[in-house]
């Protein structure tokens, strides 16, 4: 077991260094863009696998994201509110709601699929509450974020900015994680994932514990959303709020193992550059046949490597070692 | 505007009774197969482009492209059945759903690649019925008629046929229908194809009252599932009575307020079932 340790932090680290460098040694800006891409996904992911990995799969998380996304440019548009205050305000407004939608969901005990469909109701009553607000939020034809080019709000010359802002809040979310696997936590949440009455018993408070990594996942998540909003300039419910952004980010996870650290990195990078493989080398008329392909091999994940990709190798590095061993 | 409160009253039974036959095929699914099936609503849509391909492609006459639809969503079933649900049968239950919420995923995507995103439907005049200052489309009446005469045949199917006992039979208690000999795999392909036809029959009530595009299917998941989960999962009856509910409720805050507002009221039921209730309004079981 140490050795593969051993083995994937020195592969972290190679991996941290190639991603540091990698828009100073790449000029197409084509390509750091979907980079950006592939980590503020990935940061999203990781925020929704730290509860999925308990047990609690939220398909919901859109929510948190259309917070995130919408609150800042629209104190922006309207108020003129700096984002760098605006992504502070749906931070709060994100927790508060998670707060709220967790504590009644755990209060009355829902469990798995019950807590999957509650939270997908969630996610669907979010974007038709934009489409009811469409005065204000222009419905389901988005909402632009006014442009000024001007660092006070949140506007960079340089792209790349984003690059490195997403860069290191992937590696924050995945330092947390890492806390987590150390701390007294991740026993408590094991405990109660397994038996709830049992844990209870056992004197682990179920809903404290529930709550506190549902807010970390909420509030994480909704600064994913004000980050993605803030770079791509443009909000709206079929892209960042609503029941098909909570489910991409949930199978984006899934695909590459929600277990694993690096598994909701591995399943962004793979979805985001087989979307835009498909989308650049068949052209838009077939935009929807990299869903069916995306559609299909999640089928064929769920059914046959249920652990995600990372899971699986793990498991299969495991397995080699143990016979290795078990030779000498 | 009492006469508009009136018409809603009446499109939202009319359309419940629609809702219910919707509501009780997904019920069929989740008592007998156990797993909930997230990609009901899009099923509808497939039928729906199905019986439009075969009326406008193959110029078959619009009852027998109906008919075909029918059969055709059937086979779906039981194609679902075959690749995705038989491999899942003991996974957890999750697993169940996201598989089947990304299957969400590539029916309407191959349905936006083969049909495109652009609005499909067969025009079809059909009269309206005038009462006074009431109106009523006679296309929701066939459809609510329909629905209603479809319940009552797999009312007698399951109360009065070997094989529809045999259903009830494994959604009962699965052991005990394999000790008396029935088997669970034809049982469970037979729910599928009965559960696949009622969504290709439902959207030939659609056809003369909707247009179709890929994305149809989604709200009738919804509302699918808020109607099963308000009459009590697994409850045939109580998803009768609910469908009723539902329908009324959605269609009159629609013409008070807004669509969006409708189904924001019928999410938030559906939400507050699921904690308070969720055995159903007419559920006995604590």
């Amino acid at each position: 077991m140490q050795l593969i340790s051993k083995f994937s932090r020195s592969g972290l680290m190679l991996l941290l260094i190639l991603l540091i460098m990698l828009p100073f040694l790449i000029s197409s800006s084509y390509l750091t863009h979907i980079v950006t891409l592939i980590l503020l996904w990935s940061f999203v992911a990781t925020a929704w696998a730290y509860m999925a990995r308990f047990g609690m799969v939220s398909l919901g998380h859109g929510v948190f994201l259309g917070i995130g996304a919408y609150f800042p440019t629209l104190m922006f548009n309207y108020w003129g509110v700096t984002p760098w205050i605006g992504i502070f305000v749906g931070l709060v407004v994100a927790i508060v709601i998670a707060a709220i939608l967790g504590y009644t969901c755990f209060r009355f005990g829902l469990l798995g699929d019950y807590f999957a469909l509650v939270t997908l109701a969630v996610a669907e009553v979010s974007a038709l509450v934009i489409m009811a607000l469409r005065e204000i939020t222009g419905g389901s034809l988005g909402y632009t974020l006014r442009s000024t080019g001007r660092l006070a709000d949140m506007q960079f010359a340089d792209k790349r900015v984003f690059y490195f802002m997403a860069l290191i809040l992937l590696i924050g979310a995945m330092y947390i994680w890492r806390r987590i696997d150390k701390s007294p936590v991740r026993l408590a949440l094991t405990a109660i994932e397994e038996s709830e009455i049992a844990a209870a018993s056992l004197g682990v408070s179920v809903i404290r514990y529930k709550m506190m990594i549902t807010l970390l996942s909420a509030a994480l998540t909704a600064l994913g959303g004000s980050l993605y909003a803030q770079y791509v300039t443009y909000v709206s419910p079929d892209t960042i709020a609503g029941v098909g952004v909570s489910l991409s980010v949930c199978f984006k996870a899934i695909l590459g193992g929600m277990f694993a650290v690096l598994g909701p990195f591995v399943g962004s990078a793979i979805i985001v550059s087989l979307e835009e493989y498909v989308r650049i080398s068949l052209g838009t008329s077939f935009l929807g046949l990299s869903q069916i392909i995306f559609g299909v091999s999640l089928l064929l994940m769920i059914i046959f490597m249920p652990r995600g990709i990372m899971g699986s190798m793990s498991m299969a590095v495991a397995k080699r070692l143990n016979r290795i061993s078990a030779r000498h | 505007m009492v006469e508009q409160i009136i018409m809603a009253l009446l499109n939202g039974i009319l359309l419940g009774g629609v809702l219910a036959l919707l509501a009780f095929g997904l019920n069929l699914i989740f008592g007998v197969v156990k797993i909930i099936h997230m990609a009901y609503g899009q099923f509808v849509m497939l039928g729906f482009y199905f019986i439009y391909f075969f009326y406008t492609a193959w110029h078959i006459p619009l009852l027998l492209s109906m008919a075909m639809g029918i059969v055709a969503m059937g086979l779906i079933g039981i194609l679902v059945q075959l690749v995705i649900i038989n491999p899942l049968l003991k996974a957890p239950r999750l697993n169940q759903l996201l598989a089947l919420a990304s299957l969400i995923i590539v029916v309407e995507n191959l349905a936006q690649v083969i049909w495109g995103a652009d609005y499909r439907g067969i025009p079809l005049t059909m009269p309206i019925i005038q009462f006074g200052e009431i109106f009523i489309r006679s296309s929701f009446l066939i459809a609510f008629i329909g629905a209603i005469l479809t319940l009552g045949l797999l009312y007698l199917f399951l109360n009065r046929t070997y094989l529809g006992l045999g259903i009830r039979a494994v959604a009962q208690d699965l052991e005990m229908a394999k000790g008396v000999g029935i088997n669970p795999n034809v049982i469970y392909y037979l729910t599928q194809a009965t559960g696949g036809a009622l969504t290709g029959l439902v959207a030939a009530f659609f056809i003369p009252i909707y247009t179709v595009h890929p994305h149809f299917g989604a709200s009738f998941t919804l509302m699918a599932f808020v109607i099963v989960v308000f009459g009590g999962m697994g409850n045939l009856l109580g998803g009768f009575a609910s469908a009723f509910i539902i329908g009324i409720a959605t269609s009159v805050t629609a013409v008070l307020s807004s669509k969006e507002i409708a189904d924001i009221l019928a999410l938030v039921l559906f939400i507050g079932m699921m904690m308070i209730r969720p055995q159903g309004l007419f559920g006995t079981e604590s």
